[in-house]
């Protein structure tokens, strides 16, 4: 098992619908992460920014992704690897 | 206070609340021993770059207690409130996962939204639990509460996630609703009616009660009172005697009878208080007053929010032998910025901090004497508009603390900070989250 806290920018394909956002594939350096389930979305109020955190996961791994409003910038914040 | 006024209150508590979360945001982790331990989550990424959690980084946890242990933890042994160190002793499969303030902040609030758009009205009893007056909502009878019930289960679990699951009590007071939920555990519905209340609380152990703990269930142990049933044949003048007031909760508690009105607004706290662990000890005087003064800020924050002003300060330091010192002074003027409290606070700590010093560098303390805990806490509140400062130099300060005060709440606790606490170590916790977030 690996389990990481991180900070690192990361390339997200969503889907749009209505107002809703939804990750379908995550590109961390030269790694594709294909996303099969949205499990959990949470925001909160970094000072004058809206962010919201993504809790996804595929068949055999982790991520959960932050999403600044202001600059739609997504960074994967949290990786785990059974 | 009654057992049969004809209000009909439901009472919603989640199954181990902050662990379900968790395991409802990664599905990896269900069915799986995991606790919810640590400092948050801030810190790991605060300086440390990469963390490896689980092939633990031990420092970050060596010194942390499990805030919520999933049921499967449970089942090993482990329990709220243990060492993370012992309870990985006990479950060495144990997954430890750091908290997560802001995410069970958000949870809470859907869950509450939901409970404000189904019923008359909605007390929060905890993080992770409310009582709400159903009466009117449900059409004044059990069936349409049921219904009711079902479908805020419903509703929390399309909105917080299917593992994030809630135990609904309803019944016709807050203790009956409360026995009712727990009753059934995880994820159950239980509604108890005014004709069945009494054989469902004399089937509850004295444990049950929400205001019977192990102190008080031994003293009545020792009376021989060891059930519900034994409970109901002690007469109200001998619990009277024995218990004070606290006899009449027990006489009435046993009948099923409890208070059936919501408290919407919280009684005024006596006093207001913060106490932080450091993840090491503390081993210079300058370290010391400016995690002081960080905790101090947080203190006056929170004073100031509830609109009060203080007259009393404590100050708590706990060394790293564990043994402690705590002292207390009372002020004339009242209080309500941190950096005062903190000039109070350290005039009592610095003489204990050099009171066995032998290490002559500047500043320094001895080794006997590093702080592993330090708190600050206020009492004798009084309102904040009683305490008009009189020269134009405070009125500015006051006005400045509470326009920071307005940032506060808009742009969360952060989103200010002294210039002299940016290096202290105090960062948020897992419990005590919700004076963190304002969100």
């Amino acid at each position: 098992m690996q389990h990481q806290y991180l900070d690192e920018p990361v390339d997200v394909t969503v889907l749009f619908s209505g107002r809703r956002v939804r990750p379908i594939k995550v590109i961390w350096g030269r790694t594709v992460f294909v996303v099969d389930k949205l499990n959990l979305v949470h925001s909160a109020r970094e000072g004058l920014d809206k962010v919201f955190f993504f809790s996804v996961s595929s068949r055999d791994s982790f991520m959960q992704l932050r999403l600044n409003c202001k600059n739609l910038e997504w960074r994967l914040i949290e990786s785990f690897v059974p | 206070m009654t057992a049969t006024s004809g209000k009909i209150i439901l009472h919603l508590d989640f199954n181990t609340y902050f662990a379900s979360v968790e395991q409802q945001a990664n599905p990896f982790l269900r069915g799986k021993p995991i606790g919810i331990a640590g400092k948050g989550r801030e810190n790991l990424q605060g300086g440390f770059g990469r963390v490896t959690v689980n092939g633990l980084n031990p420092e970050r946890f060596k010194r942390s207690v499990i805030t919520t242990a999933s049921r499967q933890a449970k089942r090993s042994g482990v329990k709220t409130a243990m060492a993370t160190w012992e309870a990985l002793k006990i479950c060495p499969d144990l997954i430890i996962i750091p908290g997560d303030p802001r995410k069970y902040a958000q949870i809470t609030k859907r869950f509450l939204q939901i409970l404000q758009s189904n019923c008359d009205e909605v007390e929060q009893f905890s993080t992770d639990e409310a009582f709400a007056d159903i009466t009117t909502a449900s059409g004044g009878d059990y069936f349409g509460a049921t219904l009711l019930a079902e479908r805020i289960r419903n509703q929390v679990r399309d909105d917080c996630g299917e593992v994030a699951t809630v135990s609904i009590g309803v019944g016709p007071n807050k203790l009956v609703a409360k026995l009712a939920s727990e009753s059934v555990k995880p994820n159950g519905l239980t509604v108890i009616t005014p004709e069945a209340v009494e054989e469902f609380v004399l089937g509850r152990s004295l444990a049950d009660v929400c205001g019977i703990g192990p102190r008080l269930e031994s003293r009545l142990g020792a009376m021989g009172v060891t059930s519900m049933a034994t409970l109901k044949k002690v007469a109200l003048p001998v619990l009277l005697r024995e218990f004070k007031q606290y006899g009449l909760f027990l006489y009435q508690a046993v009948r099923g009878i409890g208070p059936d009105y919501l408290e919407d607004d919280q009684a005024d706290p006596l006093s207001i208080g913060q106490s932080y662990t450091f993840p090491y000890n503390l081993t210079n005087e300058l370290e010391v007053k400016t995690n002081l003064l960080a905790l101090a800020d947080r203190v006056a924050w929170r004073l100031r929010k509830q609109s009060f002003a203080a007259k009393k300060i404590s100050v708590f330091v706990r060394w790293d032998s564990f043994s402690g010192w705590s002292g207390s002074r009372a002020i004339k003027d009242p209080i309500y910025d941190g950096r005062e409290l903190t000039d109070v606070g350290w005039s009592m700590i610095l003489p204990r901090l050099r009171s066995g010093t032998i290490n002559t560098k500047p500043g320094a303390m001895s080794f006997e004497l590093a702080v592993r805990q330090l708190g600050i806490s206020v009492s004798d509140l009084i309102q904040l508009d009683t305490a008009e400062p009189l020269l134009k130099k405070d009125q500015k300060k006051k006005n400045a603390l509470l326009a920071l005060d307005k940032v506060s709440a808009k742009f969360g606790t952060g989103s200010w900070q002294r210039l002299s606490t940016l290096c202290t170590v105090f960062k948020e916790r897992v419990s005590g989250w919700h004076y963190d977030h304002e969100d």
